[in-house]
């Protein structure tokens, strides 16, 4: 680890006011990523600015003037404690099941749910310096296109990047159409949709979103939710716990007796960011709820994955997947 | 012997108090004082010539004391037994992360900084050998020398019923909790190297040889061992180069190898293609038995492992054909990994018998019954004991094998299809030279007895069984006996390797308390109608003190006999029918393993081969990108080893068995038994379940959608 200087922010303004002043710093919030890469000599950040001991760990209703109350989750809430909340498990069940899906209950108790959407890919080639990796040092390559990327995605990826995000809370997030909030040095406040927040690789895979230095997550905005009765998050990894997923799908219908009003799909494992399956929700609206129907709309929406070499298994499996996760949503409870 | 014997009980560890409250002391936790740290820095190409190393940032960085590499290095003997080369004798690279070098600093932290801040250029002057799956038709003979009887080929050509089919192992790595460290300290000659060793006596001379110094000047302490598999069996560069790095830092330097090190420093178990061939009658007999194996090894050393060893005992068949080829590559040396070659290579065999039942439509418990061999079909010798058909058929009745459908993939309950399989295994039962000292005092008519011996316990129960042996040899109790182990200046040992341990050290230190106790008769100069105990005599005699040293050996005619361990394993898997993923719900390994000193630690040790070998079959694998020759997979987070919920309910049971040939105790060892056929089990429960036969490992949910 390379020596750096350590500074306790005391506030979230000061956080910030540290964070912009230096443009190597870095927010140190439950640490479970970013201490691995530092210690992997992939992330050197000159200085890390704590912000773990400020009070913004609640988890709490907020109406924002809306009929129907949504859920404010303050960036420094613990994985744990948010997936085990009783607002969350009652209300977004596919988010509770999403997060205790992830890492392990030590992660999950350290890891914060600022830092989880900013837990960086876990890309072997990323992890090794000696490697190439067009994200960790831009120009040099892409170590996973011609190697080994069973792991890799299947959606959105460019010819500089074909990494995935590996959060599965994010997922659950996606399908939920939550906002991030961020404050940016200036003192604004930003509220940023999902797709505001994350990209795709493109032409600069070094970004794995759209904030700025110096921005700050402050909190993540769940609207409230038609999905509580019927939503499901399937995760297909290679072992039963403490691995990233090969596949995972966050759904959730509203539905009017067996017909589909809305419905959400979001995956995980198959792109740089989190994937909502449009193709397969706008097949399925106004739909009758049916397994065939569900299967038809996971064969569309992976039709358009291109694999790679290691990969391509990810098809048949995230079709499997879908239609897994909108059976179990479908069944939610009984 | 007393009445009520404590060996062959379940005693609790006698070490477990020191260890769950941190007390017991690993290499590295030893209070050397002014100690320094080291880091290794390691290659990134495959093979080649390092050209140039800048070292003058490093050399600046804060707390740095010295940088060694082969520049500086001294000469050492590469052939001095330690494994793998990397010894910092030369520029020329042979696979990547060869140590090139060490950097010695006040802070472990210190010493990584600077290492990363170290450039070395290489010359690429070769093409390197780093894939595997194109590599391996160019694989020549082994030295693993091959088993031919009759023809193979001419009884696959006539016989009713045949498989012929290719199985397919990664590389796998040892990953014992406690990554390979040491601490090395100079006091004048004198070396003490604090280290995690299987083999006490060997780390010694292998430390000694490679550094050109006298083997008494080196002392290994290495009382406790946190796992090793055999990857702390042989010993590697990185023992040498901890002293010769307290050398050149005249200090004493602590060096212990990262996780990710971990998998291109202390060997592996190799990639393995087994090309497997069996023939029967349409009754089931066994006409003929092919096994070829190919692998790869280090590229100027040959290790093997013997894939073709469970198919030289577990089976009566007429033909045989059991060989191996290698090729050398540039990845680390391989070496003795847990069960090695029976481990893999009873997955390839018991798949294959099990594609044969299926073909026959006969029981797969059945069909290993009707082979059963009255004498080891490779060497003719008669079996020291066998009780493999005890382990099936006790097996089936505890496990419910007649519940089992033979039919695959006709078990359906909710979201999985179930399944049962059955494997067997076998591994050699062997004794090795091993001497013990006993000494007694008598404090009051408080008899003690202290056993010395240069054994290695790597968590597996040595302390528990050698106190046990050691109570009923003199008639004390446990309480009373202290073990004295791991440290080369003790009386030289076996290793704790290749299941030797138990048998060699129990046999000794038995063989110590007769000893004693026959001298303490002796010197008493009475006659005895009923033998006294060691501690009865010490009591009568009024001795304060007394000791003896016992240095035994296998007995004469054991090599008359073909001696191993046998298991059945059963195995239960529910497949998840949507995602493809396997979850072990029950696991029963049956074993007839000769004298259990101790149930207990027994248990624990089947059951710690069974998770393993659960990671065989479905989660453990180590991938190689040959563009690079690099470990893809290089921590925890992609090295899948099993979790808890892989692992459903493991069960163990030990036939009763009295071995007279094997060894004067009938002790056979249970080291690696646990860990060969369950990766077959798993695999045929895998296919009864889901009607697919992978014979390609881990099976992964991608492989079974
Ligand atoms: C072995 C292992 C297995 C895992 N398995 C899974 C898994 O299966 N699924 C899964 O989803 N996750 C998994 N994780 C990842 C885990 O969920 C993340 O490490 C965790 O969520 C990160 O949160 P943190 O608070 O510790 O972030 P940190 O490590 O503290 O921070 C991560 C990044 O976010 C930045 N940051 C943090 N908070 C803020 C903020 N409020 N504003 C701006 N920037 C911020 C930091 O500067 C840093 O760059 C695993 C981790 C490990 C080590
Ligand atoms: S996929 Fe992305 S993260 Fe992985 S090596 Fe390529 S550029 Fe780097």
């Amino acid at each position: 680890m390379r020596p750096f200087k350590y500074t306790r922010a005391t506030s979230l303004s000061s956080a910030v006011k540290e964070l912009s002043g230096n443009a190597q710093s870095r927010i140190l919030a439950g640490g479970t990523n970013l201490l691995d890469l530092m210690k992997e000599d992939v992330e050197r950040p000159e200085e890390l600015i704590d912000i773990t001991h400020l009070p913004y760990s609640s988890v709490k209703s907020s109406s924002q003037g809306a009929a129907k109350p949504g859920v404010l989750l303050d960036a420094l809430g613990k994985n744990a404690e948010t997936a085990n909340h009783p607002l969350i498990r009652s209300q977004y069940p596919m988010l509770s099941q999403a997060i205790l899906a992830g890492a392990s209950a030590q992660i999950r108790n350290m890891a914060t749910n600022g830092g989880n959407l900013l837990q960086r890919t876990r890309c072997p080639y990323f992890y090794d310096v000696a490697m190439p990796c067009n994200k960790r040092t831009p120009g040099s390559g892409c170590g996973a296109m011609e190697g080994f990327n069973r792991m890799h995605a299947v959606f959105g990826w460019s010819d500089k990047c074909i990494a995935v995000h590996p959060s599965d809370m994010a997922v659950a997030l996606a399908a939920l159409d939550a906002k991030v909030l961020v404050q940016n040095p200036s003192g604004q406040q930003k509220r940023l949709t999902f797709d505001e927040f994350f990209r795709l690789p493109g032409d600069a895979p070094e970004k794995d979103n759209n904030l700025q230095h110096g921005d700050l997550i402050t909190g993540i905005e769940l609207p409230a939710s038609n999905f509580a009765d019927h939503s499901y998050y399937a995760k297909v990894r290679d072992r039963s716990s403490y691995a990233f997923a090969l596949v995972s799908v966050a759904a959730g219908l509203q539905l009017n007796g067996k017909e589909i009003i809305d419905v959400r799909i979001a995956m995980g494992g198959v792109a740089h960011k989190p994937w909502r399956a449009l193709t397969a929700e706008k097949m399925l609206k106004g739909k009758e709820a049916t397994e065939a129907n569900f299967k038809a709309a996971a064969k569309a929406e992976m039709a358009a994955a291109k694999p790679h070499e290691y990969n391509k298994f990810k098809i048949e499996l995230g079709e499997r997947a879908i239609a897994l996760a909108l059976t179990k949503a479908l069944n939610y409870g009984s | 012997m007393e009445a009520n014997p404590i060996t062959g009980t379940p005693l609790n560890r006698i070490d477990g108090l020191l260890k769950v409250t941190g007390k017991a002391a690993y290499a590295t936790d030893y209070p050397v004082k002014n100690l320094a740290y080291g880091y290794l820095f390691k290659s990134t190409v495959a093979s080649g010539t390092i050209t140039q190393i800048d070292d003058a940032a490093a050399k600046k960085a804060p707390g740095v004391i010295t940088i060694i590499t082969h520049l500086n290095a001294p000469k050492l003997n590469v052939k001095g037994g330690l494994r793998g080369g990397a010894l910092l004798q030369g520029p020329e690279i042979k696979f990547n992360g060869q140590h090139i070098g060490i950097v010695v600093a006040e802070t472990f932290e210190q010493a990584r900084y600077a290492a990363r801040l170290i450039k070395v250029q290489y010359s690429n002057d070769a093409q390197a050998k780093t894939d595997f799956e194109k590599l391996a038709p160019q694989a020549v003979p082994a030295k693993e020398p091959e088993v031919r009887r009759g023809d193979v080929d001419s009884a696959m050509a006539g016989a009713a019923v045949t498989v012929d089919q290719v199985y397919e192992t990664p590389i796998e790595h040892h990953h014992p909790m406690e990554p390979h460290a040491t601490i090395a300290l100079w006091e004048g000659d004198k070396l003490t190297l604090y280290n995690s060793s299987q083999i006490v006596n060997g780390a010694q001379t292998a430390a000694a040889k490679t550094l050109n110094i006298a083997p008494e000047n080196v002392r290994i302490i290495s009382p406790y061992i946190g796992g090793g598999f055999g990857s702390k069996g042989g010993q590697w560069a990185n023992l040498a180069l901890a002293a010769v790095a307290a050398k050149m830092a005249n200090r004493p330097v602590h060096l212990a190898l990262s996780r990710q090190q971990m998998f291109n420093s202390v060997g592996l178990r190799q990639h393995n293609i087994q090309h497997l061939k069996l023939a029967a009658t349409k009754e089931g007999k066994l006409l003929a038995l092919g096994h070829q194996t190919t692998t790869h090894t280090a590229i100027d050393d040959e290790y093997t492992e013997p894939c073709g060893d469970c198919s030289k005992v577990l089976y009566a068949v007429p033909n045989a054909l059991i060989n191996y080829k290698v090729v050398p590559m540039n990845v680390i040396m391989p070496t003795y990994t847990r069960g090695p070659g029976k481990s893999t290579g009873s997955f390839a065999l018991e798949s294959a018998m099990d594609e044969l039942a299926f073909k026959l439509q006969m029981d797969p418990i059945a069909l290993r019954l009707n082979n059963e061999p009255a004498q080891d079909p490779t060497t003719g010798k008669p079996w020291s004991s066998r009780k493999l058909v005890e382990c099936l058929k006790e097996g089936a009745k505890a496990f419910g094998w007649d519940k089992r459908n033979p039919q695959p993939g006709k078990n359906i309950q909710g979201d999985y299809l179930v399944g049962h399989g059955v494997a067997c295994g076998s591994y050699p039962a062997r004794q090795r030279d091993s001497s013990a000292v006993i000494k007694l005092t008598n404090d009051n008519g408080k008899v003690q007895a202290v056993v010395e011996l240069a054994a290695a316990d790597l968590g597996t129960g040595t302390y528990t069984i050698l106190a046990q042996t050691a109570a009923d040899g003199l008639g004390l109790p446990v309480a009373q006996v202290r073990i004295k182990i791991g440290d080369s200046d003790l009386p030289p040992a076996a290793g704790s390797v290749g299941s030797v341990g138990a048998t060699s050290y129990a046999n000794s230190v038995n063989d110590a308390c007769s000893k004693i106790t026959t001298e303490l008769m002796m010197k008493s100069g009475k006659q005895f109608f009923v033998r006294p105990t060691a501690a009865q005599l010490m009591t009568s005699e009024r001795l304060n003190t007394f000791e003896t040293r016992m240095d035994t050996k296998p007995l004469a005619d054991a090599d008359n006999y073909s001696a191993h361990s046998f298991n059945a394993n059963f195995a239960e898997v529910w497949v998840n029918r949507f995602t493809g993923m396997v979850k072990v719900k029950r696991f029963l390994a049956v074993t007839a393993a000769g004298k259990i000193i101790n149930p207990k630690t027994a248990r624990s040790q089947i059951i710690g081969g069974n998770v393993w070998g659960i990671g065989m079959a479905i989660t453990e694998e180590s991938v190689i990108d040959p563009r690079w020759g690099n470990f893809i997979t290089r921590s925890f987070a992609d090295y899948h080893v099993p979790v808890n919920l892989d692992v459903g309910n493991l069960d163990a049971i030990f036939i009763n068995e009295d071995d007279k040939h094997a060894n004067k105790l009938g002790v056979k060892g249970i080291g690696e038994v646990g860990i060969v056929g369950v990766a077959g089990a798993i695999a045929n429960a895998i296919f009864n379940a889901t009607g697919k036969r992978v014979r390609e490992l881990p099976i992964t949910p991608d492989k079974l959608i």
